[in-house]
């Protein structure tokens, strides 16, 4: 057992690095130039090129996706010459990057021609000092510093007759030959547990992707806790009176439901209880972050509308397993020697017939999780099938491949469930 | 008592051309709304120019629509609104609405564009603009306060200057300022006075202050508004949770003061919830949001009768405009394009794609909103004189008819369902349109390209805002998505951006308007209408042309 658990968790790992792979290259691909979706299509193609180099998106995507995983401070730091820390900033609750000059943590930042020193006290303020000799020679003789900017970067600034850029003074700006170069935005990567910042949204990653993952566990849980029971009773039931009016009541519902779209379903919901009765909230408005828990009335027709889909699939199935089961000489030997029929479904029938909907099963946790796309653009519930699809209608890689390690994760992890139930279920099966 | 007067000297004193306009007015030449557009853009206070419209007019004066006594003012209460919340860092690379409806309720600007599309100081006290329009002169309002308590001066006006022009920032200010050559042409004259030197004149300057991503910056910002949501307006920003929601609490301390003689604002909360439209449609009838973001023709249909709701609708600039690569065949030829544009019928294209809701357009880029104007015959559908012309043009090639056009565009608001009914109308004419139709994004990332195509164009409070962007030689590179310039054209409309004066410009409208459908680029069936949808308990509640949320005065009536 444990050295399938062990292998279990290698395989988990290399699926997942595959997926990212593939992942990053297809959105690289597929994405088209972020900078439009964010700047408009109004923007000039400096005002693009500017902006692509200060997100990193001129490198490589080679180079990104090694960021992207094991981060890139390491390699700014050869260019710094000091180590790269993060601490958090106070206001915002966000870190941010310093490098630390024998424990003195600082900053840069060039105002009016200057480059300036900031360093960071124990409250999180920070002093201004101007900065001197820290210009350095590069081989085509421009006097060039690498530094740590207030954004997070690590940004090769430039004195002279360097390119022509911006400066922002106190005046205004000024049009001159100093300003930034280069631009590292500095991350830890994902094996340090940094996703990064989203492109859509400019904040990292984690912030956003927690709570939509914590709203899609509530809303999958609870409809996981009503359909599944009620799911396999129903299948168990049609499965013992096969052919009588009850199995074809089940059946015929439940089929009904199921072959009824969400989408068709859902928007039926909304028109009867929530516009005409006004007896639910019609769609899921979050206005404020814990508004399922204050107002749990609102889980209520997208849970309505997931039952309605999913639990034809698992009562059918459960069904077809039963009636066969049901069919099988054990369960006649046991009717036949007088065993209360009763005894016989619990004892001898249901541990054998719950063999197939436990995959079923397993594999529909996953696509609660991942897959409820349809339903949460319907009733505007923010979760986190909503947000996967969005950030890769954008192209946004950092939240797509975080997103989508978790659904990887949790598909490997259900699975992993699965192969433990069988054998509970059935002893004969031994994993190895 | 005697009744205040304002004299054509002090009128002169503000600028020289208003003492015209004003006996414009009393001669009925131009109307009461064009005479406060022209006094006002020429730096007259709104209150002063409505004051002498409502004498010089000889028509009554009477109470703006939604104004309401002092007595029935109720204050307090939430209002919620359903509006996709999208990435919002640093207000000026701003490049869509709904950041600038969020960035609105804490920042300010320096002028406004009301929802008649008239343009009055705001953060500014006035402004004056000198005989050539190449100088402005813009006076800052004392006694405004930030929220953390500094004091509005000329160092944050300068400051926000510098981030428009700042190409690093990547604000579409940039392009639309084309007349600043930098910083060195923004003069701070001294702590409540701007100077603007502008490389050529431009009239729209105002407007342009009213931009949406315009709103003025505190003079320390660093680039995220919402880890620093320092601004002058009367809301302050309490959470906000990207592709989430968005959260507001009154000011207590704005500068403005409502009808009650307390500051503004009247409401105590907005909340906006980021949702799907459809979801939004659902929760605005089920009584779970108060107001939905620009809704879209189907929203109207859904909305416009239902109880408790209040869709007002608004007259725009805004259009999904056909154009054609003039530097390509067969558009290079002004047959091929004619005919085209005969191939219209424009009331039927209204009703098929966008439920009738909007005003008949030429096929020039001027709308029946701009004040500016030229009113002309709206063409007729004519697919013989189209085919006419098709005939000729086939005949000089030594091609068959039908001539195979493919029509790219976007499945986004009405443009597929133009596309297709334009298909129909132009077939017996002889065109074969094929229809190129994407998703926005894919249509954006080629929309300069494309040979034939349906692009939307947003509102824009003046022609002269509109024109340059599109129709001329140095846009070619840019947002000239047909190549089409023509001299002649170039020429009045480069003097229509120097002319103040609206009669002298709507002449010049005229010759525009006339030349762009004799040999435009273009062709447009109709200027859309937009609607606002909110609760019938809110009032002062008005719908603008560009979907803005102008929130500060509304009060719910409980």
């Amino acid at each position: 057992m444990a050295r399938f658990i062990i292998r279990s968790i290698i395989s988990t790992i290399v699926t997942m690095l595959l997926v990212s792979i593939a992942l990053f290259f297809l959105v690289d691909v597929g994405s088209g130039d972020i900078s439009v979706k964010i700047l408009g299509v109004f923007a000039t193609p400096e005002q693009r090129a500017s902006y692509r180099a200060q997100l990193g998106l001129d490198a490589p995507a080679w180079q990104r996706y090694i960021d992207w995983l094991v981060g890139n401070d390491w390699r700014a730091e050869r260019k710094v010459g000091y180590p790269l820390v993060t601490a958090m900033n106070p206001q915002t609750g966000e870190a941010d990057w310093w490098a630390d000059i024998d424990g003195q943590l600082t900053r840069w930042t060039m105002e009016e021609g200057q480059l300036l020193t900031l360093k960071r006290q124990e409250d999180g303020n920070t002093t201004k000092h101007l900065s001197s000799g820290a210009w350095e020679l590069d081989e085509e003789g421009n006097e060039t510093f690498w530094g740590v900017d207030t954004n997070n970067n690590a940004v090769k600034w430039q004195r002279g007759e360097g390119a022509e850029v911006w400066v922002l003074t106190k005046a205004g700006l000024r049009k001159e030959g100093d300003g930034p170069q280069q631009y590292i935005p500095l991350r830890k990567g994902l094996l340090r547990g940094d996703p990064g910042i989203s492109l859509q949204f400019g904040r990292p990653v984690a912030v956003t992707l927690i709570p939509r993952i914590r709203n899609t566990l509530v809303l999958a849980g609870v409809a996981f806790s009503i359909i599944m029971p009620l799911a396999l009773v129903l299948g168990i039931l049609a499965g013992i009176n096969e052919g009588k009016p009850l199995d074809r009541i089940i059946s015929i519902t439940s089929l009904g439901f199921t072959a009824t779209p969400e989408f068709v379903t859902g928007i039926f919901l909304i028109i009867i209880f929530g516009i005409w009765l006004k007896v639910l909230p019609a769609v899921a408005i979050f206005t404020s972050p814990n508004a399922i828990f204050e107002d749990p009335k609102l889980l209520a027709l997208p849970v309505l509308t997931l039952t309605a889909v999913e639990l034809g699939y698992v009562a059918r199935m459960t069904r077809a397993s039963m009636v066969e089961v049901m069919d099988s000489p054990y369960i006649r030997t046991a009717i036949i020697k007088g065993m209360p029929k009763w005894r016989v479904v619990t004892k001898h029938a249901i541990r054998n017939a719950l063999m197939a909907p436990i995959t079923i099963i397993m594999l529909h946790v996953n696509w609660l999780v991942g897959g409820l796309v349809v339903v949460e653009v319907i009733f505007g519930y923010p979760g986190l099938g909503y947000y996967i699809y969005r950030s890769a209608i954008f192209g946004d890689y950092n939240a797509i491949e975080a997103a989508a390690m978790v659904t990887v994760a949790i598909a490997i992890l259900t699975r992993l469930i699965g192969d433990l139930a069988y054998t509970l279920l059935n002893p004969r099966i031994r994993y190895a | 008592m005697e009744k205040p007067r304002i004299t054509k000297r002090q009128m002169a004193e503000t600028h020289i051309a208003i003492p015209d306009a004003y006996d414009k007015l009393e001669q009925g030449v131009i109307s009461r709304r064009e005479f406060i557009r022209f006094a006002t853009l020429l730096g007259m206070s709104a209150g002063a120019a409505s004051f002498l419209a409502a004498c010089g007019g000889g028509t009554e004066a009477t109470p703006e629509p939604g104004e309401a006594p002092s007595g029935q003012i109720k204050r307090g209460g939430t209002w919620t609104s359903s509006m996709q919340l999208q990435l919002l860092d640093h207000p000026a690379r701003l490049s869509w609405v709904e950041g600038a409806n969020i960035v609105r309720q804490i920042n300010e600007y320096l002028t406004l564009t009301g929802p008649e599309n008239i343009t009055r100081p705001y953060l500014l006290e006035r402004w004056e603009a000198s005989d050539d329009v190449l100088t402005w002169d813009l006076y800052l309002r004392e006694g405004v306060t930030w929220n953390n308590g500094d004091e509005f001066n000329a160092d944050d006006v300068m400051f926000t200057f510098g981030e428009w022009l700042n190409p690093d920032v990547g604000s579409s200010m940039l392009g639309l300022m084309a007349y600043m050559s930098g910083m060195q042409d923004v003069e701070k004259v001294d702590d409540y006075h701007v100077r603007l030197h502008l490389q050529f004149g431009d009239i729209a300057v105002p407007e342009h202050l009213f931009h949406y991503p315009a709103v003025v910056l505190h003079r320390d910002f660093e680039g995220d508004i919402i880890r620093q949501p320092v601004g002058t307006g009367a809301f302050t920003l309490e959470e906000y949770a990207e592709g989430e929601r968005a959260v507001f609490k009154r000011r207590e301390d704005y500068w403005q003061m409502g009808v009650d003689g307390d500051p503004l604002p009247y409401l105590d909360e907005l909340i906006y919830v980021s949702t799907d439209k459809d979801a939004g449609v659902a929760a605005l009838q089920s009584g779970q949001v108060d107001s939905l973001y620009d809704p879209r023709p189907t929203d109207f249909q859904a909305l416009q009768d239902a109880e408790g709701i209040t869709v007002r609708p608004a007259s725009t600039a805004q259009c999904l405009v056909g154009r054609m690569r003039v530097d390509l065949e067969p558009w290079d030829d002004v047959r091929v394009r004619n005919a085209m544009k005969l191939c219209q019928d424009r009331a039927e294209i209204l009703r098929l794609a966008y439920f009738g809701q909007g005003d008949l357009s030429l096929d020039a880029h001027v709308a029946p909103v701009h004040p500016a104007y030229c009113e002309k015959d709206i063409p007729e559908y004519d697919p013989e004189a189209a085919r006419a012309l098709l005939e000729s043009y086939a005949e000089e090639k030594g091609i068959d008819l039908p001539l195979r056009v493919t029509l790219a565009t976007k499945n986004d608001q009405a443009e597929p369902e133009i596309a297709q009914a334009l298909k129909e109308l132009a077939s017996p004419a002889g065109f074969d349109i094929q229809l190129d139709i994407t998703e926005p994004a894919g249509y954006w990332d080629r929309w300069t390209e494309v040979d034939l195509g349906i692009t939307s164009w947003t509102h824009r409070p003046l022609a002269t805002m509109v024109l340059p962007l599109a129709y001329t030689e140095e846009s070619i590179g840019a947002w000239n998505e047909t190549r089409w310039t023509d001299t002649e054209f170039e020429g009045i409309l480069r003097e229509a951006q120097g002319t103040l004066d609206v009669e002298a410009r709507r002449g010049l409208m005229c010759q525009i308007e006339d030349i762009m459908q004799e040999r435009g680029p273009i062709f447009n069936s109709f200027w859309k209408s937009v609607w606002n949808a909110t609760a019938s308990e809110f009032k002062n509640v008005e719908a603008h042309p560009t979907a803005y949320d102008l929130l500060y005065e509304v009060w719910k009536d409980v």
